[in-house]
């Protein structure tokens, strides 16, 4: 019956797909509830007539494919990445990234009320810091934005945050598998920085390596040889205790210096979105609606508090990019949206009570606490960007004519 | 002209082509190679998408515009190539050229380089078999016949 789950799942993700695209919302949202729809927690609870109770179990095959989804989500992170850009355009999107990292701080305030603790503060601030480069980016190209001035400033500080989170992960990680003791997590954290330094000597020596690997005009060796090197070394470093993750965000990077990366990005781009789709899926399998009813004060005031934070660290961002005000306003609109790498964070909790590091308990919470904001987040930011024009007016009258006052506007 | 390329991360590359007055035109080429042709009015207004091309259509489109593909003016010079290797060519004279003012037999181009100028379009008219005595004008197409080295010694003392 394996097969006809993930036969289910494909037909239930291509549905909610069509349908998100339809009402004219990102499609992440759509994959997750669908996935909590026809899981054990929703359609698992109905006894129907004549059958009795179906649902999709979490399969060890939709589990993989959902690593694999993360696997190549933070792959193409790597792909895309650009070092040589980043660091050309350093002044403003140093700036603008650096004003960003205030919702991290947020974040890590507002998780540390709620539970009294660091690393379930930690993984928070993480989970309400990053935004949806995925859903961002789509909404740009929709709206026509990306031909604007606002798309520079909106794509430079995801770049950043990209960089920020492949970081942030390998600490995370080394901390939720390494278990609650200080000294303990201070060797993972060190194995983790340590893994990174390997990799980022294997980015910067091993280019003519990656280059041989992929020097070839069939597209099928292309492929095969990308994935076996992506997913190996992912692989590899799980087994380590390393984030698979982190693994795969640089061995993307280390393709990004070959001449075949955008030989690669068209190839792989079908994969990567059908693994993504099943993460999705995944997260809504195994998210307890159920839970919601605990952790909905904690998202409703995350979500209070945190799109004003982005809207206007978001604005700062813009404005550091020398962009008048209603532009910047978009920028902070923009910025607002959550999802992949909030609900990827959410997972490494997930992982540690799997492996017995964390406690189950607490990793439900979170995740449920991350689903749930990322369906509010994603769903708000998308609304946000598509009807920005009342916001920019109020932003501009308000801005623009106090002028002197207006720097600590906001909030 | 001003053409300003900038990368989009994770979408591909944007070209931004002023157009005078404040005019801009923007190309936003994806990786998947779909290509969308923006206006933007002034460099305050929102853009505005204007067309959006597959690859293919793309190309057969910037070929078009580039005059590959249909070329409406006609090119200076002209080439055939008669049995034997010699080749029939005609050549407008430029304004400034040396020879405008000369005489066939001043300017003395079969000897100098070989080519035969066998008739003078000016105008509407042709004069053919033009003789020793005739005046070169500006804007006056030679139609001359030479080998290949002829030419190119005659188009080194059409301009000099």
């Amino acid at each position: 019956m394996a097969l006809l789950d993930v036969g289910v799942m494909f037909a239930a993700v291509a549905v909610a797909g069509w349908l998100a695209n339809r009402l004219g919302q990102s499609v992440i949202p759509a994959y997750i509830l669908v996935g909590m729809l026809v899981g054990e927690f929703v359609l698992g609870r109905v006894a129907l007539p004549a059958v009795g109770t179906v649902y999709v179990p979490e399969t060890e095959f939709i589990a993989l494919g959902a690593e694999l989804g993360i696997v190549f989500l933070l792959f193409f992170l790597g792909l895309e990445f650009n070092l040589d850009r980043l660091l050309g355009r350093w002044r403003p999107i140093g700036t603008a990234g650096t004003i960003d990292l205030a919702n991290f701080g947020v974040g890590l305030v507002l998780g540390w009320l709620v539970f009294d603790a660091f690393l379930p503060a930690f993984l928070v601030a993480g989970i309400v810091y990053i935004s949806s480069s995925a859903v961002i980016t789509k909404s740009l190209i929709d709206l026509g934005w990306i031909a604007n001035d606002e798309a520079e400033p909106l794509l430079g500080t995801l770049v950043y945050e990209d960089l920020f989170i492949a970081v942030y992960l390998a600490v995370a990680s080394a901390l939720v598998l390494g278990g609650g003791d200080v000294a303990a997590a201070a060797t993972d954290v060190g194995i983790a920085v340590g893994f990174i330094v390997g990799l980022l000597g294997v980015v910067r020596f091993g280019a003519p390596l990656f280059d041989r690997l992929v020097a070839t005009d069939n597209r099928e060796f292309v492929a095969l040889r990308a994935v076996a090197a992506v997913v190996f070394v992912a692989g590899a470093a799980l087994a380590l205790g390393v984030s698979e993750a982190v693994a795969a965000f640089f061995v993307g990077m280390a393709f990004s210096a070959t001449d075949r990366a955008h030989a690669i990005e068209t190839i792989l781009e079908p994969v990567r979105d059908l693994f993504a789709a099943v993460f999705f899926f995944w997260i809504g399998l195994v998210t307890d609606p159920a839970l919601f009813a605990d952790v909905a004060v904690f998202v409703a005031l995350a979500v209070v508090v945190t799109t004003p934070t982005k809207v206007v660290t978001g604005y700062l961002a813009g404005r550091a990019f020398d962009l008048d005000v209603r532009r910047s306003t978009r920028v902070g609109l923009g910025m607002t949206t959550r999802g992949e790498f909030s609900l990827i964070i959410a997972t490494v909790a997930v992982t540690g009570a799997e492996a017995g590091s964390f406690d189950p308990a607490l990793a439900g919470t979170i995740n449920a606490f991350a689903v749930g904001y990322v369906l509010v987040m994603a769903v708000l930011g998308t609304t946000l960007m598509g009807y920005s024009a009342p916001f920019e007016s109020i932003a501009t009258s308000w801005l623009d004519r106090g002028g002197a006052d207006g720097s600590g506007a906001g909030g | 002209m001003t053409v300003t390329e900038s990368d989009l991360p994770g979408v591909g590359k944007k070209f931004e082509i002023e157009l005078g007055g404040g005019e801009e035109m923007i190309v936003v080429i994806h990786n998947t190679g779909k290509r969308e042709v923006f206006r933007r009015t002034d460099p305050d207004a929102d853009s505005e998408r204007a067309f959006e091309f597959s690859d293919d259509l793309a190309r057969t489109i910037g070929s078009i515009i580039e005059g590959a593909y249909f070329q409406p003016v006609e090119p200076e010079t002209q080439e055939t190539t008669l049995p034997g290797g010699v080749l029939l060519e005609w050549y407008e004279l430029p304004p400034g050229s040396p020879l405008v003012g000369e005489t066939l037999e001043s300017a003395d181009i079969g000897n100098r380089t070989g080519l035969a100028v066998v008739a003078i379009q000016r105008g509407d008219e042709v004069l053919d078999s033009p003789g020793a005595e005739t005046t070169l004008r500006e804007g006056d197409t030679l139609i001359g016949v030479g080998t290949r080295e002829n030419c190119a010694a005659f188009e080194a003392i059409l301009t000099e």
